[in-house]
């Protein structure tokens, strides 16, 4: 950042402009479905299902519209403009921006084909342009075997420093279906990452009462699915199979997790004998193995109410700034109000240690 | 610290084992359980929220297990608060889920068909 703060952004969405650039990653049977298929929205639109709510003004930064009439995120130079040059980030980790609503779709064939054509896009298209970059491995949850064979294929690639899925998911995440995924995460050394979406298709509700009805409602509640993974995934004991494993939540808030951690200890106490393979508490296995993004952080009128909050949880080493660019509820990192002694942490050092990422004056060293 | 003194508590065969019986002793709420012929005493007062820890059941659960398995053991060595169900060894008054929390125990005496407790 221009105040000598470095930065690591970790959630930053790049597009495409039309689906139809995916076309040379996919195998013939699977390029029909872009060429003559059905889609939701026209050719040139990516095949997902959609949640039913929708953003009554759209969910884009309304200055983010690049000059070429692409959609927001779909331009590189005006992504470098607005936001890597801007703010001086160090690194941008890639989310991608539609590649993660495969997890809606019934067909996992399909949606393991979309994921890897997704990834090898974003290898051509973003991660060859600009060092600063790092990108996400989309895989589809639905598909335990394709998204095992997809993190063989390409999660060694060295710009790939996660596999990623939707929140929006069948099952919570710990549960053994899905446990072939994080096995194959944990054998490259990659972390897994939930980033909110999915909220369809053949995915649950994102509220256990039912389909929220407006915008508001379901952003307001984005972190329920974050807290139905978190707790699933302590209490399956997927990190006392990977001891190496970390787990990124990504845009599902973060004041909520003292709370979840805080009832999980304490049933913990009387319910363990479900759960006979943890050998800490849940806020223990919280505290070394799960990561949250900070955006959309909560917003107190008193700011200092928050600080308490992530106080509890160790905020310090434990929250990964993302602004979410090009998204509406975008966080600036020059506004954002976090205990001055954390920034350097949430701003930098705990992504630089998680995703291994060498300090930019090693980079320059080296050349 | 008060020394302990002994009590007599009951006589032992009215204990069976898998069996217990409360008694006022000294002030105190006390549970005596014979454990396959072992007597252990416990206050009965949880560590928790000072529930009624000895009128819990006394059963087995799923011991720590590394291999992701349930493995059921310890059967009639673990009672479980009747309030909030935390489980304790009877014999050493450890929490299962915390061995750092332990509920009050007594040293237990049989002489003579007679248990006595130190308090």
């Amino acid at each position: 950042m221009k105040n000598g703060v470095s930065l690591i952004d970790c959630d930053v969405h790049n597009s495409w402009a039309d689906s139809r650039e995916l076309l040379p990653f996919l195998d013939p049977y699977f390029r029909d479905f872009l060429e003559r298929g059905e889609l939701p929205g026209g050719r040139g639109s990516f095949p997902h299902a959609h949640r039913p709510w929708l953003h009554p003004e759209g969910f884009m930064r309304t200055d983010a519209f690049p000059p070429d009439g692409g959609p927001p995120g779909s331009s590189y130079e005006f992504l470098r403009e607005q936001l890597l040059d801007r703010y001086d980030v160090e690194y941008a980790i890639l989310t991608g921006d539609e590649a993660i609503e495969v997890s809606t779709l019934a067909n996992p064939r399909l949606a393991s084909a979309l994921a890897s054509a997704a990834n090898d896009w974003t290898i051509e298209t973003w991660l060859a342009r600009d060092s600063r970059l790092r990108a996400s491995l989309v895989v589809a949850p639905q598909d335990p075997e394709g998204a095992v064979a997809e993190i063989h294929r390409r999660g060694e690639h060295p710009g790939f420093v996660q596999v990623l899925v939707s929140t929006g998911s069948q099952r919570p995440y710990g549960d053994p279906c899905y446990h072939p995924i994080w096995a194959a995460a944990a054998e490259v050394g990659l972390p897994i990452a939930a980033h909110l979406g999915g909220q369809g298709g053949v995915n649950s509700n994102p509220t256990g009462c039912g389909p929220p009805t407006f915008f508001l409602e379901a952003h307001a509640l984005l972190c329920e699915t974050g807290m139905g993974h978190v707790a699933s995934l302590i209490c399956h004991g997927v990190f006392e199979r990977w001891p190496g494993l970390r787990f990124v939540l990504i845009e599902a808030g973060v004041a909520w997790l003292p709370a979840i951690l805080w009832r999980l200890d304490a049933d913990y106490k009387a319910l363990r004998k479900e759960t006979p393979w943890l050998k800490m508490l849940p806020s223990e296995y919280a505290a070394k193995h799960i990561r949250l993004s900070t955006q959309p952080l909560e917003q107190p009128k008193d700011t200092r109410q928050l600080w308490n909050v992530l106080e509890t949880i160790d905020g310090e080493h434990t929250l990964l700034y993302a602004s979410d660019y090009p998204h509406w509820d975008f966080d600036d990192p020059t506004l954002l109000h976090l205990p001055p002694a954390w920034k350097e942490r949430i701003f930098s050092e705990n992504a630089r240690e998680l995703y291994g990422l060498p300090a930019r004056a090693e980079v320059a060293l080296a050349r | 610290m008060k020394s302990a003194e002994r009590f007599f508590a009951c006589r032992a065969d009215e204990v069976p084992p898998g069996g217990r019986v409360l008694r006022e002793i000294d002030g105190k709420s006390v549970g005596v359980f014979n454990v396959a012929g072992k007597f252990f005493a416990l206050h009965n007062r949880c560590p928790h929220k000072g529930g009624a820890l000895c009128l819990g059941p006394v059963t087995g659960t799923n011991v720590s297990s590394d291999d992701f398995r349930y493995v059921y053991s310890r059967q009639g060595r673990v009672i479980r608060c009747a309030w909030h169900g935390w489980e304790f060894e009877l014999e050493s008054g450890r929490a299962l889920a915390d061995p750092t929390v332990r509920a009050k125990t007594f040293p237990v005496v049989v002489e003579e068909g007679n248990v006595y407790l130190m308090i």
